[in-house]
């Protein structure tokens, strides 16, 4: 027996692709070798270019899109200059021109020749040769590797210890276009793209004011991310700043490709379902956000921007209820409410109501249904669930299949499901109804809130299917237990509703008028409470007695 | 922390399972009742008639399609079952109906003319004991004649019989009783309970074939019994002396009855022309209103009845010239004879053949007369025959439809 | 402390109401008017006058040791081992309101909506339910409450107000009809579910500002009676005297109620009030319990004393009652004289007078 059970404990080689172990040598500390700075750790430049593109090669060794350009300077042969950069990182005519036309054929046109000497090259090369904006001065290597993957060239200068890092970045990215996950009627259109300087531009221009912090850091051992913490000074809570910084100074990780790692790892409750982090790409919602005393945290390389703390009434909010006339976007909210509690019930009163509580109905409802019923082979809350089930397949598959064939699933989604289903006698007309109706009240509200919903929605129908209206309104109760006991970055979750915080009240179930908000909401911005002056209503001018 | 959850949803998928076994009920294990009637049998036992919808005639697109042509047939089952109580009845009917009988969407309840002058008492109480029954609700009302046999027609109009009564019944031609005003005026004893009579009535000839009726008048004649439809009627009012049926009152009475216990919704009077006595003059009552005051000087009880009415002139035979104002008052104050000759003639009978108060008059005066009331409260149906009660009508006509005076008169 | 949380003024006022209101809102028209009829209205107000004192003395006693439950104080006051007994005395009525609470809740379930489903069941999953919540701490069971007591009281509004077509005023006439004896007689009932406001001193100290006690239970009586007067008033507009044989008389007004044919039958609304306001006044009473015997016992923490304690509650809950004649009549003509004497009048009123003569208390006057 024992044998046994060790036979089945033996390690075995999963990956026949893995060298066996004790076979490789010097492989024990791969880990650290991964990251760019290893190899040249604390090293720093020579003065001989030759050693120093040699070390170069080295930690470049393999990498097809690294180019070593050497040239001369002012045509000088002994002074010697290199030129790397990563292809396609690079702004090729800017490269061309401005550095190596200008630093070989250009200066010495512009001076005299016979000054320039190997020892005032450094001096003639920085103040009077390159034509560039920005310029930085390094010798250490490690510094100079991550300068050229980040995407700037790095200028070594024979006879020299240092090396001049150019900024000339410039690669192929999307550009600009209208927000796909939240999109308005009114308000900007633009969303946030995948560069985090065009990016943190965007929120600048929308709030041009010093006190906007944007404090950047790298993230991820291999991928070296960028990531940057915006904050307005003043407004934002320094404990919650803190608590940010903090959070993400504790990630250690090899990569963060989207900021979706960044949320995982730094949301309060990590085994909710329930987000405590909102994430967005319109640059308005994060500035008013921002400006309403929140942390706004980008990752380079995603158009998603995470803000924290996230409360639970945001999901009926979107940026356009503040642009569109209050006494409208209040009913919208209103709207917004009963679509998020149908998008939770709806089903499970179904079931709860027609396999329970038939006294519910109203007679020639009841009827109806009955009638419908009929013909079904399977229970209510069978056929419920394998229609819910049916739509979340559909949902799915609608999202990850190519737009050409989109059209083609919807058409046979809607002609199975919904005629022939019916037809056949598989499934009661209503059922249909509910199912439909709770599917598209699930898209009025912020999407991460609804995906919550959605799952919630199948243990309440498990629930009303078991114990009626009772499990169902336990379950309820179990939730609503559960989303008060939630913080977000030290704020109650279901704050303004529970604690209730009356002034909150203003921008929750209803939208007052803009001259009406006068406080940043209470439990996040209450580090600088006042918004706006008070007294603002709108009046007709006053009539001048004489 | 692992242990615990699993321990957890162990558990919880064990509770889930046990539950469904309970009150889940899916709809088509459900027999939908109704319509209730209950009879008795001349050994004492009682028959419950129930009218069962058959939910395939109420379908939507394929229902219709297939049963479109016959309306009004085998849209219901009614069926019929003898037991001690309603409750064995009912256990009883489920060795036919192998669904679950429920309760809860019953529209009337209809109690037989034998049982209840046997007394409903022991009809009823399973109508409000069940957490099943629909008990505030339900309308109740007494048939003439069997209460099976109503269940047993038919709607040319809507779907069941059930659901037609039903609708009659609120409309305020007759005293509209639900189970609540029933178990009120039972429990009262300054008012005897009244109920809403109803019978079939041949009603006009159905437009298809093969459509012929059980009425019980034409069972002899084979060709009435083809070609004319009996569709079930308000006739007037049943009469109890606490839960004994003692009499009926008729449809004229019935007016009296409802404008004494201020339940008039609508309706209408039809007078004789102030001018032409042979031709009449219709009003439409839009509102009405009835005060009792009560009076009591230790001897003698009497009453003080105020009948307001709010009517419109809708029809007029003769030519009289309304625009008159003399001519308007005579009208005014016909109306006004003819409510309280109605009034009268319900108290008459309620007085003199039947013995008891069923408007309610005890009730106005033990609100009047507290410290009095215990002392007449058993006796009250007497000191109610002793009482003298005076009607006066009022009658406001505020408006003559469309036109003033006829259009045709020269 | 046991309990890290701090509850404001609002919240304390809200749990108090919830404490209140919540069972006893379905059956409470019922028992007034088995005594009072149609002047039921009044024994109502009456009861709330009465229950003043009651409110006053529990909050007067919470401010004399605004740091300290009644199980706390008790040993100040009485020294250490009286106080402990009678501590153990007032843990033991706790749990015997709760459990009472919780056969009352299963009934009313079973009763009126899932006749088939063992009691048993309902008390159990409904009690688990309860746990959860006072595992969660007395934060957030005073923020759920604030979500669902505001929900609670708009739906019986509502429900009353789709009924008003079905009422009338004439059925309360005639005025003082009842003798005074039975007014006094029907007020008793609804006294005693005030007094349950004397459970308020093992949350005092819990508050921001203890000093607002006096003003947060006086309003709360205030409150509960006006709300306890419309629910009496409503249910006897609708059926009359007649109602002092229902069970469950809220429950039957609703069913009463037609509007156009349409708005019909919003006995969903009834249940989801009975369901959550029934769960959050046996959440408060359970959490009370917990942490009076975890302080009784000077533990460090109340949680683990959750599963126990419930376990004893369900079973109690079963036992308490033989059937549902039997839990009216107790809650109608046993509770109140046993109640209102000892455990939230007479004992809070002996203490309080020998905590003034000792001159005992923090911020004594």
């Amino acid at each position: 027996m024992a044998a046994l059970l060790s036979k089945f404990r033996r390690p075995r080689r999963l990956n026949t692709l893995v060298p066996k172990p004790g076979k490789s040598n010097g492989d024990q500390n791969n880990q650290s070798q991964i990251d760019p700075g290893h190899a040249s750790q604390s090293r720093n430049l020579s003065s001989n270019i030759e050693d120093n593109l040699r070390s170069l090669k080295g930690i470049f060794h393999q990498c097809s899109d690294i180019i070593f350009r050497e040239f001369l300077f002012a045509q000088r042969e002994q002074i010697k200059l290199a030129l790397i950069y990563i292809d396609g990182l690079i702004d090729k005519s800017q490269v061309s021109d401005q550095i190596i036309r200008a630093l070989s054929l250009e200066v010495p046109v512009a001076t005299d020749e016979t000054t320039i000497t190997k020892k005032n090259a450094w001096h003639y090369i920085k103040m009077r040769g390159l034509c560039v904006h920005q310029l930085q001065e390094s010798q250490r290597l490690p510094d100079i590797v991550s300068a050229v993957l980040s995407g700037n060239c790095v200028l070594l200068v024979d006879g020299h210890p240092n090396a001049l890092i150019v900024d000339s970045r410039s690669w192929a990215a999307r550009s600009i276009e209208e927000s796909k996950t939240e999109t308005v009627i009114r308000g900007p259109r633009e969303s946030f793209v995948e560069t985090l300087r065009t990016n943190t531009s965007m929120l600048r221009r929308k709030i041009k004011n010093p006190n906007l912090k944007i404090e950047v850091l790298k993230l991820g051992e291999v991928t070296q991310t960028d990531i940057a913490i915006l904050y307005i000074n003043g407004i934002a809570n320094e404990g919650l700043v803190q608590e940010a910084k903090k959070r993400l100074s504790d990630i250690k990780i090899d990569a963060v490709l989207d900021s979706g790692y960044i949320q995982e790892l730094i949301r309060d409750n990590p085994n909710s379902m329930f987000p405590t982090i909102s994430h967005t790409d319109r640059p308005d919602r994060v500035a008013a956000h921002l400006l309403e005393g929140r942390v706004a945290i980008m990752v380079d390389g995603t158009p998603m921007v995470l803000v924290a703390p996230y409360l639970f009434i945001e999901a009926i909010q979107t940026p356009e209820d503040y642009y569109e006339p209050a006494i409208f976007m209040s009913g919208v909210r209103v709207l917004r409410i009963i679509s998020l509690v149908i998008a939770l019930t709806l089903p499970s009163l179904y079931i709860a109501i027609t396999s329970f509580h038939q006294e519910m109905l109203p007679t020639p409802l009841l009827l109806s249904l009955a009638a419908q019923r009929e013909a079904v082979p399977l229970p209510v809350f069978v056929e419920a669930f394998i229609m819910e089930f049916a739509f979340e397949i559909i949902r799915e598959a609608g999202i990850r299949l190519p737009r050409e064939v989109g059209q083609a699933v919807s058409i046979v989604a809607a002609l199975i499901i919904g005629q022939a289903a019916v037809q056949a006698g598989l499934v009661a007309g209503a059922t249909i109804i509910v199912v439909a109706l709770t599917a598209m009240a699930s898209f009025t509200v912020y999407y991460s809130g609804s995906i919550t919903f959605r799952l919630l929605r199948f243990p309440l129908m498990f629930l009303a299917a078991s114990f009626g209206l009772f499990g169902m309104i336990g379950g309820i109760i179990a939730m609503v237990v559960y989303m008060t006991s939630l913080r977000s970055f030290g704020v109650p979750y279901l704050a303004p509703l529970g604690p209730t915080i009356i002034g909150d009240l203003k921008d929750s179930a209803v939208r007052v008028p803009w001259w009406a908000m006068h406080k940043r909401p209470h439990l996040i911005g209450q580090n600088n409470p006042q918004r706006e002056a008070t007294g603002m209503q709108p009046k007709p001018p006053q009539q001048k007695n004489n | 922390m692992i242990k615990k959850t699993i321990c957890l949803l162990v558990i919880i998928s064990l509770i889930f399972p046990l539950g469904g076994c309970w009150s889940r009920r899916e709809l088509n294990e459900l027999a939908i009742v109704l319509a209730a009637g209950v009879d008795s049998t001349p050994e004492g036992n009682i028959v419950l008639t129930v009218q069962i919808a058959r939910p395939n005639a109420f379908g939507g697109s394929q229902g219709s399609q297939q049963t479109g042509g016959k309306v009004g047939q085998n849209n219901v089952w009614v069926v019929s079952q003898e037991g001690e109580t309603v409750q064995d009845a009912t256990r009883y009917l489920e060795s036919k109906v192998f669904r679950h009988i429920y309760w809860s969407h019953a529209v009337i309840l209809v109690l037989g003319e034998q049982i209840s002058k046997e007394g409903i008492r022991k009809a009823i109480n399973f109508f409000s004991r069940s957490p099943d029954v629909r008990d505030q609700t339900i309308w109740v009302m007494v048939a003439r004649g069997q209460a099976r046999d109503i269940l047993n027609s038919h709607s040319q109009l809507e779907t069941t019989s059930a659901q037609s009564i039903g609708s009659i019944i609120q409309k305020g031609v007759g005293p509209p009783v639900m189970y609540k005003d029933l178990s009120m005026m039972l429990a009262s004893k300054g008012v005897n309970p009244v109920l809403p009579r109803i019978e079939l009535t041949l009603s006009g000839i159905p437009q298809g074939p093969e459509l012929y009726e059980n009425i019980p008048e034409a069972q002899n004649d084979q060709q009435q019994s083809t070609t004319t439809h009996a569709e079930v009627t308000l006739t007037g009012t049943a009469v109890f002396n606490d839960d004994r049926l003692v009499g009926w009152l008729d449809y004229h009475e019935t007016r009296g009855l409802l404008w004494l216990k201020n339940q008039i919704t609508r309706g209408e009077i039809t007078v004789p022309s102030p001018t032409e006595p042979d031709k009449k003059i219709s009003i439409d009552i839009t509102r009405g209103n009835t005060q009792v005051e009560p009076f009591y000087d230790g001897q003698n009880i009497w009453f003080d009845v105020l009948m307001g009415l709010n009517g419109a002139l809708l029809e007029q035979q003769s030519k009289e010239e309304l625009t008159d104002p003399q001519i308007f008052a005579a009208i005014e104050k016909n109306t006004a004879l003819s409510m309280e000759a109605n009034a009268r003639s319900a108290i008459e009978k309620a007085k003199y053949d039947y013995g008891v108060d069923i408007f309610g008059f005890g009730e106005a005066f033990h609100r009047k007369y507290k410290d009095a009331w215990p002392a007449l409260e058993d006796k009250w149906d007497e000191a109610f025959i002793g009482a003298d009660i005076n009607i006066k009508g009022e009658v406001t006509i505020r408006r003559t439809g469309l036109i003033t005076n006829r259009m045709s008169s020269k | 402390m046991l309990e890290e949380g701090r509850i404001s003024g609002g919240q304390a006022l809200m749990l108090n109401i919830t404490m209140i209101i919540a069972t006893t809102l379905i059956s409470a028209p019922t028992i007034v008017a088995n005594h009072a009829r149609q002047d039921a209205w009044l024994a109502m107000l009456l009861a709330t006058l009465l229950a003043l004192p009651i409110a006053w003395i529990t909050a007067k006693l919470g401010t004399l040791f605004p740091t300290k439950t009644l199980v706390e104080y008790t040993e100040d006051i009485l020294g250490k081992w009286p106080g402990k007994l009678l501590s153990l005395l007032y843990l033991l009525w706790f749990i015997n309101i709760c459990s009472v609470m919780i056969r009352e809740y299963g009934n009313f379930i079973v009763d009126a909506f899932m006749m088939e489903t063992p009691l048993m069941i309902v008390n159990i999953l409904g009690t688990a339910l309860a746990a959860y919540t006072v595992k969660k701490g007395l934060e957030v069971l005073a923020r759920v409450n604030q979500i669902f007591l505001p929900l609670i009281i708009v739906s019986i509004l509502l429900v009353f107000l789709l009924a008003l077509p079905e009422m009338k005023l004439e059925r309360f006439l005639p005025v003082f009809e009842a003798h005074w004896v039975d007014i006094f007689r029907g007020a008793m009932a609804p006294l005693t579910w005030m007094g349950e406001i004397s459970t308020f001193a093992m949350l005092i100290p819990f508050l921001v500002q203890p000093g607002q006690a006096r003003h947060t239970t006086v309003i709360t009586i205030l409150l509960v009676g006006l709300f306890f007067t419309l629910l009496v008033v409503a249910s006897v507009a609708t059926f009359g005297p007649i109602i002092d044989n229902m069970i469950y008389p809220v429950l039957s007004t609703t069913r009463v109620v037609n509007i156009a044919q349409f708005i019909e039958r919003p006995e969903p609304l009834i249940m989801a009030i009975w369901i959550t306001g029934g769960l959050l006044k046996i959440s408060i009473f359970y959490y009370v319990i917990v942490l009076g015997c975890a302080q009784w016992l000077t533990l460090k923490d109340y949680r683990p004393l959750v599963l126990p304690v419930g376990v004893i509650l369900v079973a109690l809950s079963s036992i308490v009652a033989r059937n549902i004649l039997e839990l009216v009549h107790f809650i109608a003509y046993v509770w109140p004289p046993y109640a209102l004497l000892t455990f939230e009048f007479g004992i809070p009123l002996t203490l309080l007078v020998i905590a003034l003569v000792r001159k005992q208390g923090g911020n004594g006057p």
